[in-house]
């Protein structure tokens, strides 16, 4: 098994509004997915199809090597899964919503379901009503932790959760994956959040995966190239241009925000007759910005 | 599994059954309010009248238990459905073994009401001295009102297990029944005007209400004391 996650040629329709389209994605074992998009371009639907909750209309999914839905029960107990919305049961206490959870996971380890509670600082006799949203975030990762997965699932987990509960989340998470090598699969819009930490990225948008690589080929591909004397067409490109635009008003100055960059492309100004004046290199969010931008149909110089 | 399961229901139900508990228990003893003892002292004619006024409280014996199989079947479900059922759908157990699981939790707790029930039935019927060729049934009747319990809860609990859209599907279909009855029925009796005349709603109302009917333990004999 080379693949955590595993989905082919995948399309569900929700209603009229929204469809996932034909998305394919590979999770490898062992990585840090880090699953990018708007607000409601398709991250939610994407997980809950694979975690069995929802009922794709074609598609193949496979996770940790076993069929959706065919073998959904064997695979949700090696998944620990935290969903964008909290839902642990208000009338509970801590302790009383572990113990229920507990009762469902063959794999539950009750020490460290413990361990954790001391080090998130969650109190086990606090009604769940009452806690606060940090609190609840952090009861939710206790409870996928602790029943000891291999793969993490994590939907939003940091989404509204102040700067400390976010980096207590985050080193949880993180020190779980050093100890055991489990993978996960992290979504968020939150794109600062996972360039320190994931190691692949997929990027969704109006239902479509419009990029998948790994991270360090995202960050590095997509740079702003200035140019001087810039061509009209720029089919021949060995790169994808997402976007060009004029600067400082300049007939044939322009930047151009290009993926799939590589230092030796620069031959390829020098044989149109353009220069080069810098290079810069995009961070993540830019980067992911700048893709959006491209992958919309709005713009011409896009897919 | 089950336990903690049954914890949580009871957890999410307590506070909402405390007022059908005590209805449980307070309406039997209404039933036999101002009976007394010296009634003893008739012959059963005339305690079958004294008890006449009485009698129009044993509608709320049925209505009691199809409320507590309400308010039970509703509780079940009600917050997996604010929550589009993520959690329960992220548990790894079989969809028909976790729904079985929340049902049995249901049941049981449907014995708190009942046991409520029976309670107020022997101490009703204990305070009534009754004249001779009248009995009274209080353990029959709380086995009823527990059967009554568990068959609204059945009923709503599978209904509040399904979508929306199954729900609106079981509605539409009872809704087209009434609507087309009437056709249905002018239709039938036109092919063959010997046929006796059937109306569909009034037929499929029988088979539900009358025996073996699943909805005939509420129109059933709900007596506390009869002969």
């Amino acid at each position: 098994m080379n693949s955590a996650i595993e989905i082919t040629d995948l399309n569900w329709k929700a209603g009229k509004s929204f469809a996932l389209k034909d998305v394919s994605l590979r999770v490898p074992v062992g990585s840090i997915y880090g699953f990018l998009g708007p607000n409601g371009s398709g991250k939610t639907s994407t997980i809950r199809t694979f975690m069995g909750m929802t009922k794709p209309n074609s598609g193949r999914i496979s996770v940790l090597g076993m069929s959706v839905p065919d073998e959904l029960p064997r695979i949700l107990g090696r998944v620990g899964y935290v969903p964008e919305r909290p839902h642990v049961y208000p009338a509970l206490t801590v302790g009383e919503q572990v113990k229920y959870h507990a009762s469902f996971f063959k794999l539950w380890d009750p020490g460290w379901a413990n361990e954790l509670m001391d080090r998130l600082d969650v109190d086990p006799d606090r009604k769940i009503a009452r806690m606060s949203k940090g609190e609840t975030g952090k009861l939710l990762l206790l409870l996928a932790l602790s029943q000891r997965p291999d793969l993490l699932v994590l939907d939003e987990p940091t989404d509204g959760l102040d700067p400390v509960v976010r980096r207590d989340v985050l080193t949880a998470v993180l020190d779980y994956v050093g100890e055991t090598g489990a993978t996960v699969f992290i979504s968020s819009h939150l794109v600062h959040e996972l360039e320190r930490i994931c190691d692949w990225v997929g990027v969704m948008d109006h239902g479509e995966l419009v990029a998948e690589m790994p991270m360090h080929r995202f960050k590095n591909g997509i740079k702003k190239i200035r140019l001087e004397d810039a061509p009209e067409a720029a089919a021949e490109a060995p790169f994808r241009i997402l976007s060009r635009s004029r600067t400082n008003g300049r007939v044939a100055s322009e930047t151009w925000i290009v993926r799939g960059w590589e230092d030796p492309m620069r031959m390829y100004f020098n044989g149109v007759g353009a220069t080069v004046r810098d290079v810069v290199d995009l961070d993540l969010e830019e980067g992911f910005v700048e893709l959006l931008r491209a992958s919309r149909p709005s713009n011409p110089q896009g897919r | 599994m089950y336990q903690p399961m049954l914890a949580l229901h009871w957890k999410q139900v307590r506070f909402g059954l405390i007022p059908f508990v005590v209805a449980a228990f307070a309406l039997p003893l209404l039933a036999v309010q101002g009976l007394g003892s010296s009634i003893a002292m008739m012959d059963a004619d005339a305690y079958r009248r004294a008890l006449t006024f009485n009698q129009g409280l044993l509608v709320f014996f049925p209505a009691l238990a199809a409320s507590i199989g309400c308010v039970l079947a509703l509780s079940s479900w009600n917050w997996d459905h604010q929550q589009k059922h993520v959690y329960a759908l992220s548990l790894p157990i079989a969809r028909w073994r976790y729904a079985a699981l929340k049902m049995g939790a249901g049941a049981v707790i449907a014995l708190v009401p009942t046991i409520a029930f029976g309670i107020g039935c022997l101490a009703a019927t204990a305070s009534v001295e009754l004249p001779a060729g009248l009995h009274a049934y209080p353990v029959q009747l709380t086995v009823r009102f527990f059967l009554a319990t568990l068959m609204a809860y059945s009923i709503l609990f599978a209904l509040a297990a399904g979508t929306m859209r199954t729900t609106i599907g079981v509605f539409t279909a009872a809704f087209l029944l009434l609507l087309l009855s009437g056709p249905l029925n002018h239709f039938l009796v036109q092919m063959d005007p010997m046929r006796e005349h059937v109306h569909v709603v009034e037929w499929v109302a029988t088979r539900i209400v009358e025996s073996p009917g699943p909805l005939q333990i509420f129109v059933g004999n709900w007596s506390l004391i009869d002969v």
